[in-house]
């Protein structure tokens, strides 16, 4: 909703203890999060705990304003939170400003995570930036109802072959579904989207940071692809995701029948589509593995209590308390202890016809190999291009290649 | 800008030596201290009494407003800070780029579709409330509602009624057989809209500046009109609005100056407040705001903020000239 | 600056004086007053509460079309009533109830355990009364002296004034960031109220009114009987200008009340004003509308009361300023 741009939870007035504090001494420590992290009960948890310590929670509504927040504290040199998160869109245009963050390193961290996670917050001198919070696996959830009003299966595991592995599969899939019925295969191509750019190693920029995304033809023939299946196919429901009208159609008669699907995800369509009956989630996802979001918490070195804002940072990345927040808002974990623990694995969601959601997306972490390789301009760009993507499917003001053009320029400006 | 030109005629004329000189005459033998004293009063008194705000703004306005300027001339990071001195190439950059061209477009656009209607349907309620009411209070009052229900509020359910899909606005239309319309695929229809959500806040409160104008304007003036046989519409238009000019003129100037630097209302009409996939309706507070905050050029968004102002003030002035213009023909006629 | 009490943007207008400068010869407005002085309303008698323009008893299509106005500008509240009293599927299912339903209560228990809403509630009436009492203040002092008082540079002092409106205010905010921050405000409440003391707006408003509510005659006599400047604002413009007061008090407390983007930037959740409260019922990975607009509704509430206790006084308040000579 409303424009924002910073929010400090700043080390509060008040906060009698400054320096690194001594064991005992009061602290008062301020956490940001955006959207959903799950972290209340851990807060108290922790507090409890340690007697010393203050946790003040600093909640922001959308990884936007997070990011715009964190900007504007770190261009003021002040009011950034003792730990701030990141997102991993936009892990990199942070990474630019190495001396402004904490180094994490801790030996005994090492293998907390899944490679690919971890790697993504290590620096080009092998300091690390951000501790893992949750990710994204992707699988893909659709409509069982309307499968089987279209003549289709509708068990998950005939679902996911009946999808196939790969985006030509799945495409086929959905134009045998809109053959047979009203509804669209898919809500706008943007969600597609995020499926397809995750997948491809170099998108945007490449190693040295040249901007790349209009030349790259693996993203324009990507491009091709999907706008040819939502337009000429009629696969897509033409909704830009998150607007108002994409939220009103869950509860539509004429609808869409998938989507792409990480665990965070799940929430999501389970709050928009409430009451609706035929949520199904399958165990496969196109083009095989796919990781979409995650975050990871980071220490400003602005802070005036670095080391104990580290140990929580660490604290609240650990496996324990992943599977914890895991259980309260269903944020997938990134360390390899919880992805094997019995507690992530025995997770099943009522709304999804009691599908075994914690094994499921497990498989799809692990069908995850790694994460593309995603610049400084990795937001802005991605944002360009799902304009350009909305442009013909959503708006229909541009076919494919005058869309494609005006993306052309926009990286043009950009340079 | 505009409103000196009103008023220098006016300062000058009135305050023309009437206070001292009597007093100097009148009480001559007491000259002395306290002569000084009220001469000294009635010559730093004024300064006293507008340093308040001169003094806050010297911090929180003055600061910023050279910093940004300071900064547009400048390479500037939002968040490594500043850079080489560039001269003026932020502003070259700017003015070459296709999006600072469409964003003007859209906010004059904008400010067009809102304010006229505005100020015309504003003039309407204040006339209406003009009459001899009953439970005038009640009336007075419930046009300012707009004005107190909470921004959030208001954005949510507009952007709900302009959905494109499934918003009230189309499916009404859709009943009645015609189209739907595109509010936010559109260019046009989505400034419609932005426009829309301002008037329906601002309306009201425009409403009320004008009847506190018209309760002043002089009732034998109604008299010596209806004694010439003008007719109802006739007064409106020969007496009324020539009398509400300076109001008119006051509120021209503050809606140029707020409604040019629109930005909540486009920024809340999607989820994602960018302005549309085309910068349908990307207002230049919005590029200014992208600039700066997405893409952390901090030079190239003060070159724009400095744009913005000369393109404020200029439109300021041409406004206060026409409508000077128009209503004093129309009062001399 | 201004940049701060316009944070929010104040779309089209914050708007003009009741009445206005008087002026240049303006033919029409004087015929009949005889007081060159262009006090316009001075040595005329108007019957309070009279209606000039329309003259007579207004009919039921007036009263039609005004409550026509009202009910479109109430559809909002009503709306925000009817969502913030359902759950949350209410918006997107394809029959829209027309009546409230029964879980406002629960709602509202939820947004209040939610968010800090009672200190946030408090915080905002700090805010919004202090800064409202204050812009009154200080925009009729300098507004007298702009419109009343004759000194060095008043007029390009005034345009002054009037050109720091222009400043686009989004660019202001990390400068002024640091300045908080360095008073060591960010968190406290006075980094909110102290930008927002005096506004230039407030400012050209009282003058623009003041310039016409006060017959120079009025000035004159006072100075000639010996009072000294600060009395004569205290006996004559201060009581002159309280149609204009009333309502600029209204506006400022409005528009401080409904202020997010300053708020947010510098007080952060911990030391809430109520818009930063309720946007933290936006941050989930769902969003809860009939929560959301349960929130919107109890932080509307406050001011509609206000507008109750106010009201009437305003009202009266903008008629005797007309009758007032």
């Amino acid at each position: 909703m409303t424009l924002a741009l910073t929010a400090c939870g700043g080390s509060a007035e008040g906060d009698d203890s400054s320096g690194g504090g001594a064991e005992g001494e009061d602290v008062t420590l301020s956490v940001t999060t955006f959207n959903e992290f799950g972290y209340e009960d851990l807060f108290e948890e922790y507090e409890e705990l340690n007697d010393n310590i203050t946790i003040e929670h600093n909640k922001i509504d959308t990884a936007e304003n997070a990011r715009d927040s964190l900007r504007n504290s770190l261009g003021a040199g002040q009011g950034a939170s003792d730990i701030e998160p990141i997102e991993v869109d936009w892990l990199a245009e942070f990474q630019q400003y190495p001396d402004r963050f904490e180094d994490l390193t801790d030996p005994e961290l090492e293998d907390r995570w899944l490679d690919w996670k971890n790697e993504d917050a290590v620096l080009e001198d092998g300091r690390l930036i951000g501790y893992g919070t949750d990710s994204g696996p992707q699988a893909v959830c659709y409509r069982a109802d309307l499968f089987e009003e279209a003549g289709l299966p509708t068990d998950r595991e005939e679902v996911a072959e009946f999808l196939g592995d790969s985006w030509e599969d799945y495409f086929a899939a959905g134009r045998e579904f809109v053959a047979e019925s009203d509804s669209a295969w898919y809500s706008g191509s943007d969600n597609i989207w995020q499926g397809m750019i995750n997948q491809v190693e170099v998108p945007y920029q490449n190693e040295e940071g040249e901007i790349i995304a209009d030349t790259n033809t693996e993203v324009k023939d990507l491009y091709d692809q999907l706008l040819e299946a939502s337009v000429e196919d009629e696969l897509s429901a033409g909704l830009a995701q998150w607007s108002g009208d994409w939220s009103d159609a869950f509860q539509r008669e004429e609808t869409f029948a998938t989507m792409m699907c990480p665990g965070w995800m799940l929430g999501i369509i389970e709050g928009n589509a409430a009451e609706v009956e035929g949520w199904d989630i399958a165990n496969t996802f196109p083009g095989g593995g796919g990781n979409w979001g995650g975050s990871y918490l980071t220490v400003p070195s602005q802070g005036e209590n670095i080391e104990e804002a580290k140990e929580l940072a660490a604290w609240l990345t650990a496996p324990e308390q992943q599977l914890k927040a895991f259980d309260v808002v269903g944020a997938f974990p990134s360390t390899t202890e919880a992805l094997e623990s019995d507690e992530l694995l025995s997770a099943t969601n009522e709304f999804f016809n009691d599908a075994p959601t914690g094994e499921i997306l497990a498989e799809r972490a692990e069908a995850v190999e790694t994460q593309p390789l995603k610049g400084t301009e990795y937001l802005t760009i991605n944002v360009a291009i799902q304009d350009a993507i909305n442009r013909v499917d959503v708006d229909g003001i541009d076919d494919p290649d005058a869309s494609w053009e005006k993306f052309v320029n926009d990286m043009e400006a950009l340079r | 800008m505009s409103a000196p030109a009103a008023h220098a005629p006016v300062t000058t004329a009135r305050s023309g030596g009437s206070a001292p000189e009597p007093r100097t005459g009148r009480r001559k033998p007491k000259v002395s201290f306290r002569h000084r004293a009220s001469t000294w009063d009635r010559r730093y008194s004024p300064y006293l009494y507008i340093s308040p705000f001169f003094l806050l703004f010297a911090v929180v306005g003055l600061f910023p407003l050279i910093y940004t300027g300071w900064v547009a001339t400048h390479d500037w990071d939002l968040i490594m800070g500043q850079g080489e001195f560039i001269g003026a190439e932020n502003f070259m950059a700017v003015l070459g780029e296709r999006a600072f061209w469409i964003s003007l477009r859209n906010t004059l656009s904008i400010f067009i579709l809102s304010s006229a209607p505005q100020v015309v349907a504003a003039i309407l309620i204040a006339y209406l409330l003009d009459y001899n009411l009953r439970a005038k209070t009640f009336w007075r009052m419930g046009v300012l509602v707009p004005y107190v229900v909470t921004p959030v509020a208001v954005a949510l359910i507009f952007s709900n009624l302009f959905g494109d899909r499934f918003g009230l606005v189309n499916s009404i239309l859709e009943t009645v057989g015609i189209d739907a319309i595109g509010w936010h695929s559109g260019t046009l229809p989505s400034h419609l809209a932005i426009a829309t959500m301002v008037n329906f806040r601002w309306t009201g409160y425009n409403a009320l500046i004008f009847l506190a104008a018209m309760q002043a304007v002089p009732r034998d003036l109604y008299e010596a009109a209806e004694i010439d046989g003008a007719g109802k519409v006739r007064q409106f238009i020969s007496v009324t609005i020539p009398n509400l000019r300076p109001t008119i003129i006051f509120v021209i100037i503050t809606s140029t100056i707020g409604g040019l630097q629109i930005f909540d209302e486009p920024r809340m009409f999607d989820q994602y407040g960018r302005g549309g996939t085309d910068g349908q309706w990307q207002t230049m507070t919005m590029y200014l705001y992208e600039l700066g905050w997405t893409r952390s050029d901090f030079g190239q968004a003060s070159a724009v903020a400095v744009l913005l102002f000369l393109l404020i003030v200029a439109i300021g002035l041409v406004n206060f000239i026409i409508t000077r213009r128009i209503s004093s023909s129309e009062v001399k006629r | 600056m201004s940049a701060l009490e316009e944070k929010p943007l104040p779309i089209i207008p914050r708007t003009g004086p009741a009445t206005a400068p008087k002026d240049d010869g303006d033919p029409s407005r004087r015929r009949g007053s005889g007081s060159g002085a262009g006090s316009r309303s001075g040595g005329r008698k108007r019957r309070p509460g009279s209606s000039r323009g329309p003259g007579r008893g207004p009919g039921w299509i007036v009263y039609g079309c005004l409550a026509a106005v009202i009910l479109g500008g109430m559809f909002p509240l009503w709306w925000s009533i009817l969502i913030g009293s359902h759950d949350s599927t209410i918006l997107s299912r394809d029959s829209f109830p027309l009546i409230p339903g029964g879980n406002f209560f629960s709602n509202a228990a939820a947004v209040i355990d939610t968010v800090p809403f009672w200190q946030a509630t408090m915080n905002s009436v700090i805010v919004s009364t202090v800064t409202a009492v204050s812009v009154v203040f200080f925009s009729t002092l300098a507004g007298y002296a702009f419109a009343k008082l004759r000194f060095k540079g008043a007029v390009p002092l005034l345009v002054f004034v009037i050109a720091t409106m222009a400043v686009p205010t989004q660019l202001g905010v990390v400068p002024l960031y640091q300045v908080m921050a360095r008073l060591g405000w960010t968190g406290e409440l006075q980094a909110v109220i102290v930008p927002g003391l005096v506004t230039a707006f407030g400012v050209f408003w009282m003058t623009q009114y003041l310039r016409q509510a006060i017959p120079d005659e009025l000035i004159e006599a006072a100075t000639v009987d010996g009072c000294s400047m600060i009395r004569t604002f205290w006996h004559v413009a201060l009581p002159a200008a309280k149609p204009a007061a009333a309502m600029l008090f209204l506006f400022t407390f409005v528009l401080n009340w409904t202020n997010f983007f300053w708020p947010f930037i510098v007080l952060g959740p911990q030391n809430p004003t109520l818009p930063v409260a309720l946007q933290q019922l936006q941050a989930a990975h769902f969003v809860d509308y009939s929560l959301v607009l349960a929130g919107a509704t109890m932080a509307t509430v406050p001011l509609l009361i206000l507008f109750i206790f106010t009201g009437r006084q305003l009202v009266s308040g903008i008629m005797q300023g007309a009758v007032k000579q």
